[in-house]
């Protein structure tokens, strides 16, 4: 292999990983909110650039350390998150197949937050660039890769090593997977299924939030990256069996190394439209997903 | 229907100095149609012009002369609203003429509306080349067109480097499928060869698969134009790469990009209509450049030249020819015969029979990037002929 | 007999529509000449003559079927395309209007397939993968399209004689065209055929062990629906003169979605009323551009939370002690 080929064959794989990460994070966010209170959040991609747009903030104008401007940021989703289940989504708990009324009440939300972001943010919409948590280069045969990069790649692997077995492993993990199951058992068996729905669902944005700063780490980024982004992590979460985290995770990898692949041998639109063809395929022939629980 | 915030201000206080002088005062002033982006994806460059505009404005009024006022309407850079908005204008506000869309999508979408209402159009920036395309009457264009630029590139490559390898990487807009429809036809003909070109969808987030490709295929330059944000990614994904900012070419630098380029992009090139770097700047211009920095805390770059540059070319053709303050026809036909310069520049303006102007692109190398400010030298000057290649078939 | 018949509340909505049809054609007939005054409100109302349409046909799928399709746009959009391409090579639009929507309902009907399998949210999010798709087409497809760039300068229709059809012309075809939908609307929810869907509507399985062919219907119910969207995209080109990827995309579908929800779905009127005060808002608005998206961000979580059956459902059902949900019935996790 030449050393040109070895760096397309070595980028590939780095952009798979660092993609990937981040797309699973997002999904496992949204999967976890799914399969809690069956709250498709379309949202989601919104709240990724609402993240992404107060990291940018918080390091650019007020100067503070994109360490310190992570951690916070993802801070703040609690409070919002919490907000948000009071006003609106306790309102559905008791609702009937209330996924569909959790889906356009988000598609709600998606456009109020374009609007606000639009007003706010738009005419930056050009520069959204933090600076990087770590600076230097490491070689990894003939690629040279920015450090930086490979810290979001491990950060980004930690969080989901650690939701992994908080879900699987933590009393509370298993407290939702048995509220998801079958809800009235779960409260019989002395789960409280209110609070386990609201910490779920800040729990999951959380996770959506912790996406969306590295993400902004790692990427330049601009605002219509919300969209691409939505779409995404429902494909993701849609191919992997909504509700299952280890779906999400594993398709999520799937999609960054699909995304740096068929971008190599094909091209990048192809690539976005493979995707989305996966998904309509797995809807149409196993909606309940390739790794349903 | 539309906005007249400051411009009341401006009027009030032109009133007020003008009180008593000249009887040209007690015609109504002429309205002007600014339609333009001030929010949604191409914002960013909408304000930028709106703040060019306000520059002209503050002495675009002396005491004496017939008022031109604009009415500022946003389109949402949607091209539905944008001709939403040229309506409103137009009966509402029966403006004289229309102006404003920085983005192709929504100078297109005004372009329509104006050439069947037979409303004349100045375009500030938009560069997609059928907005002067044969049999276009109403429109006239500052901007030199896209496809032009890609000619321009290829004239700069062959300069640089003759028998050059140029690869390209962009975004999928109007935009950049012009740009590259200029350089694929010219490069060949400047003996020039392309190695890699790269498309990416909108709303993508990373390019380091696709710079490897474009490593691999060993340009001498690459031109790189994203859209917004991914500019940025592309461009950085390359220097990490090992391109050299030396090989990197963008086809148009506004200062903000500039700016987010950053350091690492010392000794890239980019093309460009007006720099706060320009040898030629003119009194005026320097004094431009001064206050728009002084206010703006950025040097203006070609957008904000450009809708300056609009509002004076509009008040030179209602002084020299009164008439066409009222009067749509012979406003269009002063407009196509106007010979003059940019104030600001000096670079000739005047336009042929489609209405698109004698065209020209700046190349700059930049040279340092601070924190308000940067630094570019001057590498390239090219004028052409807008049809100098056949860019009005080139891209539909 | 479907169980539907029983239901008073149904059927009395199917009767006596006389006089509010009446009154409708009328304001919409009478509109034009009381705006031709000013071609920007009389614009601003043919506008909202095409969104009375394309309410009526979403209501059909919506409102009255159970179906929430976010391709609604989209389908518009492939007539809107097809119309333009034929009438720029030569095509008499008159020709090419009925070719473009039947486009739009063939391509509703094979976009619709998902709906026979798929419920609820399923098939809502479904769509919405369609209508992206349909979108990034529109865009990748530049040879047909001209991609994002759009098409502009798109020529009037001509009526007899050669006159290009402008102005109060125009607006009175528009006029007619949401008239004549609301017509078949009605038509349709007072036949057998509105009565099935209805059945379809609220509880698809039981339909279908009561004899009814759920999956022709719902066919029937996309050809018709995508039908109202075909046409209105087809005189939607010309009459605005530009039409881009964006003028179909999903925010469109869900303005459209919206201006039936609040309106009220399932009902003749409540679309309509909800085209009528949705429709002219983003004009109208445009000197607060800022808080347009946020406005219809608004209105989309207050039907949701505060009016699942929209205006005229909550003025028709204010007897009844709560509004139904809003979902349709479905499967546990939508899916059969």
């Amino acid at each position: 292999m030449s050393d040109a080929n070895l760096i397309i064959f070595l980028s590939t794989i780095s952009t798979g990983l660092i993609l990937g990460s981040i797309f699973a994070l997002v999904a496992v966010g949204v999967t976890i909110v799914y399969g809690s209170i069956w709250m498709p959040n379309a949202a989601n991609g919104q709240f990724f650039v609402l993240a992404a747009l107060l990291g940018w903030t918080m390091t650019v104008s007020w100067g503070i350390h994109p360490a310190i401007a992570a951690i916070l940021v993802i801070g703040v989703s609690v409070p919002l998150s919490y907000g948000l289940e009071y006003i609106l989504v306790r309102r559905f708990y008791d609702v009937p197949n209330r996924n569909i009324s959790y889906f356009v009440l988000s598609l709600g939300i998606t456009q109020i937050l374009t609007g606000i972001f639009a007003a706010t943010y738009g005419r930056w919409s050009d520069q959204f660039q933090l600076p990087p948590l770590v600076s230097g280069i490491t070689f990894i045969g003939p690629l040279p890769v920015a450090n930086n990069r490979l810290m979001v790649l491990a950060l980004a692997l930690s969080i989901l090593a650690a939701l992994f077995a908080l879900l699987r492993y933590h009393r509370y993990g298993r407290a939702i997977r048995a509220v998801f199951q079958n809800r009235d058992a779960a409260a019989l068996r002395g789960v409280n299924v209110k609070a386990s729905y609201s910490l779920s669902f800040a729990l999951g944005n959380a996770v959506i939030f912790a996406g969306g700063i590295l993400f902004a780490l790692a990427y330049s980024f601009d605002l219509t990256v919300a969209w691409t982004m939505s779409i995404t992590a429902f494909a993701i979460m849609i191919i992997g069996g909504p509700g299952s985290v280890l779906g999400a995770v594993i398709v999520g990898m799937v999609f960054g190394f699909t995304q740096a692949a068929v971008s190599t041998v094909a091209s990048p639109t192809i690539a976005a439209f493979s995707y989305l063809g996966a998904m309509l395929l797995i809807l149409l022939f196993k909606p309940s997903g390739l790794f349903a629980r | 229907m539309t906005h007249r915030k400051s411009l009341l201000a401006v009027l009030a206080t032109a009133t007020l100095a003008s009180a008593g002088i000249g009887h040209a005062q007690e015609k109504p002033p002429v309205k002007i149609g600014f339609v333009t982006e001030l929010t949604g994806a191409w914002s960013f460059f909408g304000t930028s012009c709106v703040a060019g505009l306000k520059m002209a404005e503050k002495t675009l009024n002396p005491p004496g002369k017939r008022k031109i006022e604009f009415v500022i309407a946003d389109d949402q850079t949607s091209p539905a609203q944008a001709v939403a908005a040229s309506r409103s204008l137009d009966v509402q506000d029966k403006v004289l003429a229309l102006s404003g869309p920085t983005s192709s999508d929504t100078g297109l979408a005004v372009y329509g509306y104006a050439e069947q209402n037979k409303v004349p159009f100045v375009v500030p920036v938009a560069a997609f080349p059928q907005l002067t395309k044969p049999g276009t009457r109403y429109t006239f264009r500052l901007e030199p067109d896209a496809v032009g630029w890609g000619y321009a590139i290829s004239k700069f490559v062959e300069k640089q480097k003759p028998g050059g390898k140029i690869a390209m990487i962009y975004s999928d807009y109007a935009l950049m499928r012009a740009i590259t429809a200029g350089i694929k036809y010219q490069a060949p003909r400047s003996g020039l060869k392309i190695v890699a070109d790269i498309a990416f969808p909108q709303g993508s987030n990373d390019a380091t698969v696709q710079a490897a490709q474009i490593l691999a295929a060993t340009p001498d330059f690459v031109m790189v134009s994203g859209a917004g944000g991914f500019d940025n990614t592309i461009t950085n994904q390359l220097l990490d790469l090992g391109i050299k900012p030396e090989q990197i070419i963008h086809p148009f630098g506004i200062t903000t990009q500039v700016m987010n380029w950053g350091k690492r992009s010392v000794g890239s090139y980019y093309g460009t209509f007006f720099d706060s770097n320009l040898d030629s700047l003119t009194p005026e211009g320097k004094t431009f450049v001064e206050e728009f920095t002084a206010q703006y805390d950025r040097p203006p770059s070609y957008g904000e030249n450009f809708c300056y540059v609009t509002a004076n070319v509009i008040r030179e053709v209602i002084d020299a020819n009164p008439e066409a303050a009222d009067d749509r026809e012979k406003f269009r036909d002063a407009m196509s015969a106007l010979k003059t310069k940019e104030k600001t520049s000096g670079i000739p303006i005047e336009f042929d029979k489609n209405g698109a102007r004698m065209e020209y692109m700046y190349f700059l190398q930049m040279k340092e990037v601070t924190a308000k400010t940067y630094k570019a030298k001057q590498a390239f000057y090219i004028e052409w002929d807008p049809e100098v290649i056949p860019v009005y078939t080139l891209v539909k | 007999m479907t169980p539907v018949t029983e239901k008073k509340d149904l059927s009395l909505l199917a009767k006596g529509h006389g006089l509010p049809l009446a009154c409708f054609a009328v304001v919409a007939f009478a509109t034009p000449f009381l705006l031709s005054g000013n071609r920007y409100f009389a614009f601003v109302a043919g506008v909202t003559m095409i969104h009375i349409l394309w309410a009526s046909g979403m209501n059909l799928l919506y409102g009255y079927t159970g179906l929430m399709p976010l391709m609604f746009a989209g389908l518009a959009g492939i007539s809107a395309y097809t119309v333009v391409g034929l009438t720029a090579s030569g095509w008499s639009f008159w020709l090419a209007l009925p070719v473009g929507a039947l486009a739009a309902s063939i391509s509703g009907i094979i976009l619709g397939l998902p709906s026979l399998r798929l419920k609820g949210f399923y098939f809502t999010l479904c769509s919405l993968v369609i209508q992206t798709v349909v979108t990034l087409g529109f865009i990748y497809f530049s040879g047909l399209t001209n991609g994002d760039t759009g098409i502009s300068q798109i020529p009037l229709p001509s009526m007899g004689g050669g006159q290009p059809l402008s102005g109060l012309a125009y607006d009175l075809v528009l006029s007619a065209a949401a008239v004549i939908g609301v017509i078949v609307l009605i038509v349709i929810v007072k036949s057998t055929l509105g009565r099935r869907l209805i059945a379809i509507r609220e509880d698809d399985e039981l339909a279908g062990m009561l004899g009814i062919n759920v999956t022709g219907y719902k066919m029937i119910a996309f050809f018709i629906g995508s039908l109202f969207a075909g046409v209105g995209g087809a005189l939607y080109a010309p009459y605005i003169g530009f039409i881009s990827p964006r003028s179909f995309d999903v925010l469109i579908s869900m303005n459209i979605w919206l201006m039936v929800a609040f309106g009220g779905r399932g009902t003749i009127w409540g679309p309509v009323i909800g085209a009528i005060l949705l429709a002219p808002l983003s004009f109208l608005l445009q000197e607060y551009y800022t808080v347009k998206d946020i406005l219809y961000g608004l209105l989309i979580i207050a039907v949701i939370v505060l009016m699942p059956a929209g205006i005229a459902g909550g003025f028709l059902r204010k007897k009844k002690e709560s509004a139904p949900p809003l979902d349709v019935p479905a499967t546990p996790r939508g899916a059969k």
